[in-house]
């Protein structure tokens, strides 16, 4: 039986990108039910900076003892279940999470027609191996910045600083230990690892935080009256300001981009033209998605897509690897984070790999600005993955209508196919759904934020506490779990092998040459145009979560 | 007026639907009656013209919407993208 789209709603039940949705969605929904009350996502395990024992005078604030190493969410942030969440304690609280995402994901996984016995097994051994990275990345050697060992009285002591990067690399290495070194297992884990569909579930939770950053500004800075209304409005703003200048950044680098590699292509390469169109689309645009949608614009054969898509995702996560240290440490830096957000999404060619670094960016950013200024400057968590995810969001958009409009300009002016017409639902067909479950949880908290929450006034204040109770769960511990997945998953697939075994021939060439003298520079200065200037509100001397 | 009176041109012709595949080296077009093969779409095209060509005689124009079969996309790659494309072919062709 062969698998079409012909109707609007095909592969609603079927594909990873529609259950993306779902997941996401589904999770936002219990989130929201806070407001009424009724708190059903607090159980969520989320891990905590952590030593064996803590040094004489020293108190358990930023850094806790390693009994405390992991905790529901719940436990601190629920409204009416506090006491429920807190007693469930490490084990419990990660074992709920087991569950509640086992049963979740495999419902998703039976629909998608996987093996269902084999993605339970994939996924186990996944899952605690997720949690363990998790659990050694947060020990205080790792994660751990000079602020918070001041503000817990600890004694000078060498730490890497790496925040919570340190457990995103660690996730990475030792998926790729195993992806690179442990095939068999690798092969075993395949049915289970997807960091696409991770990712994308995390980005519909990203959703959540995006349209919760407002409400965080103001309850965070309640105590400072008006001021604290003032940074939720900037925050808002922001946000906003990040969507406008993603898109307009997005589409000049599309009509640079996109040209450019493919003249790359064709003159100094002398690729076929199909295979330059094709190439011009993964290195320039979304990677994977936009070497297949520009395969089919131009009618290639398969295969072309196929191999240039191999080359994809090994880039990506080479990219993944070198270029949040070389955006924090070199350039643009933490003077301009959000450019380097933006350059990330614009220069990362998958989802999964955009994504994560910039949540691994977020990170390093974070980090070095608070040591830098001793604690003078700090920002809240996730904004910078935000910028970075925001210009990749609209680059995945964008992909079915270009894919449409190269599709008529090669079928009609081009090849000139007699009697062959462009259906416009390929635009809905190429469409990545997952944004439509980031959208709507972005802006339902942004309406629960200017409608019930009244941008901050103290009437409004507590259903906007009660909002953070099922909120926070949900962009602070389902996301990172979820990007944990998806780098401990991106490292499971990643065959470095494979780009030496396979007949790339000159298109490891031309996507090396293009990637690294041309898109990430350029992207840099496209994303310094639109985006230099923009300010992260400083949080300093306001509680942080 | 020009979209409207185009859609309702279209309208008025019959669409047969097909399913459009690739085996690695051939086109491949089918339906329950229809099998056809060729190493270039534009061959095929022609092959579906000439295999039309009764129901051509009677009727004006057909469409044939041609959908792909995703399964060609290596499963690996369906998470990132699971549509190649689709088509419609409108016969007869206009040979220039």
């Amino acid at each position: 039986m062969a698998k079409t789209q012909r109707a609007w709603y095909s592969g609603m039940l079927t594909t990873e990108d529609w259950w993306a949705v779902w997941l996401g969605l589904t999770f936002f929904g219990l989130g929201l039910l806070t407001i009424a009350g009724i708190d059903l996502v607090g159980w969520i395990a989320y891990p905590s900076k952590w030593v064996f024992s803590l040094p004489d005078g020293a108190v358990a604030k930023k850094i806790k003892t390693i009994d405390h190493a992991f905790s529901a969410l719940g436990g601190k942030y629920s409204l009416t279940a506090k006491g429920m969440y807190k007693s469930l304690g490490p084990i419990g609280s990660i074992l709920v999470t087991y569950v509640v995402f086992t049963i979740a994901t495999t419902i998703g996984a039976y629909f998608q027609k996987w093996d269902v016995k084999r993605y339970l097994g994939g996924w186990t051994i996944i899952f605690f191996l997720t949690y363990g990275v998790w659990f050694i990345g947060h020990h205080a050697f790792f994660a751990a910045s000079a602020v918070d060992l001041k503000k817990s009285h600890f004694p000078d002591m060498f730490t890497l600083s790496l925040g919570g990067g340190a457990s995103f690399i660690l996730a990475l290495i030792v998926g790729l230990i195993i992806g690179n070194f442990f095939k068999p297992l690798a092969r075993y884990l395949s049915e289970a690892a997807k960091p696409e569909w991770f990712i994308k579930t995390a980005i519909v939770f990203l959703g959540v935080k995006v349209g919760y950053l407002p409400i965080k500004a103001v309850l965070a800075g309640s105590k400072l009256g008006a001021k604290g209304a003032k940074i939720g409005h900037e925050m808002a703003n922001l946000t906003f300001d990040l969507f406008v200048a993603g898109a307009a950044a997005t589409i000049v680098a599309y009509l640079i981009f996109w040209p450019g590699v493919y003249t790359i292509s064709r003159l100094i390469f002398k690729l076929p033209r199909k295979t330059a169109a094709v190439l011009g689309s993964a290195i320039s645009i979304c990677g994977v998605s936009a070497a297949v949608a520009t395969g089919g614009a131009v009618r290639a054969r398969p295969v072309v897509s196929i191999m240039v898509s191999a080359l994809v995702v090994v880039y990506a996560v080479i990219e993944l690897v070198i270029l949040p240290g070389v955006f924090t440490h070199v350039w643009p830096g933490p003077s301009d984070p959000l450019v380097a957000g933006s350059a990330m999404g614009m220069a990362v060619k998958t989802d999964g790999a955009d994504a994560a670094a910039g949540e691994l960016l977020d990170e390093f950013m974070r980090t070095k600005i608070e040591k830098e200024t001793d604690g003078k400057v700090v920002w809240m968590s996730g904004v910078i993955t935000t910028s970075a995810v925001m210009t990749k969001i609209w680059i995945d958009m964008f992909i079915g209508l270009w894919a449409f409009i190269l599709a008529i300009f090669w079928v009609y002016k081009i090849e000139k196919h007699e009697g062959d017409r462009v259906p416009f639902s390929e635009v809905w067909f190429r469409f990545p759904k997952f944004v439509l479950g980031y959208f709507a949880a972005w802006f339902i908290y942004l309406g629960i934020f200017f409608g019930p929450g009244q941008a901050g006034a103290a009437e409004g204040m507590p259903i906007l506490k009660a909002a953070k109770a099922g909120a926070v769960p949900v962009e602070k511990g389902m996301r990172k779990l979820f990007f944990m997945l998806t780098f401990m998953s991106l490292g499971i697939i990643t065959d470095f092998k494979k780009l030496a075994e396979a007949q790339f021939g000159k298109m490891v060439w031309v996507y090396f040459v293009a990637l690294f003298l041309f898109i990430i520079p350029v992207a840099v200065i496209i994303a310094y145009l639109f985006h230099h200037g923009m300010q992260i509100p400083n949080m300093a001397g306001v509680v942080i979560n | 007026m020009f979209f409207l009176s185009r859609a309702k041109t279209r309208k008025q012709v019959r669409t047969i639907e097909m399913v459009l595949d690739h085996d690695g080296s051939n086109w491949l077009v089918s339906n329950d009656r229809l099998r056809l093969s060729a190493s270039s779409l534009e061959e095929l095209d022609r092959m579906v013209e000439a295999a039309m060509e009764p129901e051509l005689a009677r009727e004006k124009s057909i469409h044939v919407f041609m959908t792909f079969n995703n399964e060609v996309i290596p499963m690996w790659i369906r998470p990132y993208m699971n549509h190649y494309f689709n088509r419609i072919l409108e016969l007869p062709l206009q040979y220039q």
